[in-house]
Parts: C-alpha cells; sequence; structure tokens
C-alpha cells in the first residue's frame, strides 16, 4: 500500500497527465473536451470491479499494453450511446447516425483511444525518473477493441495485480465533451512490479 | 434452512438489496437450498457451480487464480479466491446447508476467458483456473458435467438452485443453459 505522501505525490502526476489527454482529445475531436472525474485509488477488488459502474452493463473497450518503464493496462471505455456518437462526431454525421459497431466505428473508437492513451502515458513517462540505462521510454502496444460486461473489463484489468493482493491501485479519469453526449473512461491499471516500484520512480 | 429460504451470498455482497439473486464478487462464494439464483460475472476468472439435484443445494464460486501457493487465504474477505482452497470451502458450506445428510455433487463450470486475446502473462489465467479447477474436482471425484470455458468474451453465469440449470449471458447472444 502506498503511503499518503506518496499518493498525493503520484496524484499530480496522475492528474497532469489527465489535462493533457484531455487537450489531446479536444484536438482530434475539434471541441472542448473536460476531465469530469479523476479517480486515483487503492481499494479492495470488489470495489475495484464496480469502478465503471453497472458491473452487468455492456460496455465497449479499446485497450494498451503498456510496456517499458511502466506496465499495465491502459483502457478507454464507453457505453454504446457515447462510443457511437464519437464515432459520429469524428465522421461528421449527425449525432444518432451510428447505430451499431461497424469496422469504422471501431476504427474511430481505437484512433481516439490511441491518442488519449499516447498523451497521458507522455507525461507519465516524462513524470518519472529516467532507469539506469537513461531511460523514460513507455511504449503503449495498438489498442485492441472488445464490448464486454463492465465487470468482465475490470477482471481484464484487475488480473495482474490481482495475482499479488485483495487490494489493487488505479486510476480512472472521465472525459465530457462539450455540447455532446459523449463521455468516456480512461482506466490505468499498473502491474503489481509497476506498482510496487511507482512511489519509487518519482523524482527526488 | 427450510424451502423457500433465500439465497445467502457472503463477503462483501452479503448486503445484496436483491436477495433471491445475490452476487458472488470477485473472490467470493455463495450457496443456496430450494430456490433463488446465484449469479456472477466472469472474465478470465472461473465459476464453478456445484449443486446436489436431491437435496437441492448450491453453491457458487467465483475463481479468480488457480493456487493459494501457501498465500494467507483470508477466509473472511475471499473465500473463493483461489481454485484449490475455494472449492473445499464451498462444500463445507454446502455441508452446512445439508446437516447429517451426505452430499452427493456434480459440477457446471463457465469462464477463463482471454480478453482481448492478448498473449501477455495474465492471458494464460483463464487456462490454468480451468485446468487447476479440474484437478481438484477430479481428487474429490466430482463429475464436471458441463463447461462453457475459453473464448474471448466475459459471461455472466447464474445457477438455480431449483433445478441446477446453469445460464450463461454473452455479450451480443442468445442465453445458453446447461
Amino acid at each position: 500500500m502506498l503511503t499518503k505522501e506518496q499518493l498525493a505525490a503520484l496524484t499530480g502526476l496522475f492528474r497532469h497527465g489527465s489535462d493533457d489527454a484531455s487537450h489531446a482529445l479536444s484536438k482530434w475531436l475539434g471541441r472542448p473536451a473536460r476531465v469530469a472525474i479523476e479517480d486515483i485509488e487503492q481499494v479492495s477488488l470488489s470495489e475495484a470491479t464496480e469502478v465503471l459502474g453497472d458491473p452487468e452493463k455492456a460496455l465497449c473497450s479499446c485497450a494498451m499494453r503498456l510496456s517499458g518503464r511502466l506496465t499495465g493496462q491502459l483502457m478507454l471505455n464507453f457505453d454504446d450511446a457515447s462510443g457511437l456518437a464519437l464515432a459520429d462526431l469524428l465522421l461528421e454525421r449527425p449525432i444518432g447516425a451510428s447505430s451499431a459497431w461497424g469496422q469504422i466505428e471501431q476504427s474511430a473508437a481505437l484512433e481516439t483511444a490511441n491518442i488519449i492513451g499516447c498523451a497521458y502515458v507522455n507525461v507519465l513517462a516524462r513524470g518519472f525518473r529516467e532507469n539506469d540505462a537513461g531511460s523514460h521510454e513507455v511504449v503503449p502496444s495498438p489498442p485492441k477493441f472488445t464490448r464486454d460486461f463492465a465487470e468482465a473489463l475490470m477482471q481484464f484489468a484487475l488480473m495482474n495485480q490481482a495475482m499479488a493482493s485483495d487490494f489493487v491501485f488505479l486510476t480512472r479519469t472521465e472525459f465530457c465533451i462539450e455540447d455532446s453526449p459523449v463521455s468516456c473512461d480512461l482506466l490505468f491499471v499498473p502491474d503489481a512490479d509497476c506498482f510496487a516500484s511507482l512511489a519509487a520512480l518519482l523524482p527526488t | 434452512m427450510s424451502p423457500g429460504q433465500p439465497a445467502t451470498a457472503t463477503g462483501p455482497f452479503a448486503a445484496s438489496s436483491r436477495p433471491r439473486a445475490p452476487s458472488v464478487a470477485m473472490g467470493d462464494i455463495a450457496v443456496a437450498r430450494n430456490d433463488g439464483v446465484l449469479r456472477t460475472l466472469l472474465g478470465s476468472c472461473l465459476g464453478v457451480a456445484l449443486y446436489d439435484r436431491r437435496l437441492k443445494i448450491a453453491g457458487l464460486a467465483h475463481v479468480v487464480l488457480p493456487c493459494a501457493l501457501g498465500r494467507d487465504e483470508r477466509p473472511g474477505n475471499y473465500p473463493g479466491k483461489y481454485a484449490d482452497t475455494a472449492v473445499p470451502a464451498m462444500i463445507s458450506r454446502m455441508q452446512e446447508l445439508a446437516g447429517d445428510e451426505r452430499l452427493k455433487l456434480c459440477a457446471k463450470i463457465a469462464g477463463g476467458a482471454n480478453m482481448f486475446n492478448t498473449a501477455d502473462a495474465s492471458s494464460t489465467i483463464g487456462v490454468q483456473n480451468v485446468q487447476a479447477v479440474q484437478r481438484v474436482l477430479d481428487d474429490l471425484r466430482i463429475p464436471i458435467i458441463a463447461r462453457h470455458c475459453g473464448g474471448e468474451q466475459g459471461r455472466k453465469m447464474g445457477l438455480d438452485a431449483a433445478t441446477g440449470a446453469v445460464t450463461i449471458d454473452i455479450v451480443g447472444s442468445d442465453t445458453t443453459t446447461l
């Protein structure tokens, strides 16, 4: 478990990451985006599975595996209405035009995940100390799309930390797009090893 | 327990507002007799349903990892977290419902998906969970009479204490009954 001081120090960095991700989302969509909710917390496994809301609700998720200085899962999650509205915005169609997750709608979601995720990760990478080889590098994998129950998605995200502990550390940022029904959650769940060394990665 | 007594869940979801459909959270166990539906949501985790047809006693465990490896099981918190400790703990609770009657159990299992079809270390957990549960059930001579495992999608699993029927829901698909 992190101390209060360590958590506070990490919170500043993760908030900076969310702000940059929000700017990137605004640029990408050409309209203002804002951070509506930001949670950075250590919770029990059972609480963590409800972080995305109703566990039985079907959500769409674009997941990226992080490797390098930080390892873990980074996931951008939408409900259908938000995700399809996002695709409409990007494809310059009237909101409501998209009614199903076709290839082009999935592609819009994946590209958005890539843009937000990279902006977020870049801030974290710069904020942590370099490794012994002088590298800050964090490499996200290409995002993968799926649509599943919220709790099943959370189990996927939490599995690595669950191997080591009954408590998990995670960050969740909810973004809202002005004058649109679009909102999405960016979830970062570090691997157990990465979490154990997070505090040590902070600059002294 | 008397006929019609609702299912009981232990752990973090014990105070569920839906007494006839308790959610079995990650690492938890629930048991029921005569009626009620035990439910859980599964990704790479494995749902293990045990049922005694004569006594109408049902148990459902939400297994997260294959084995405890001597770790503190913290039975008050997550009695179902590990395959090797979850099954005996669940049987013990079912035996409490059975009293002096001898349980005759069969099993149905579901879950163990490799969500996102990833290739990282935790991606094989689903398969390991299935293998571990199979070993434990073999050792206890409990037959697995149905299974719905693997794939890349999560599942909603329900166990009906009245009939032993297990339902599986996958997003975008019709309900399957085991």
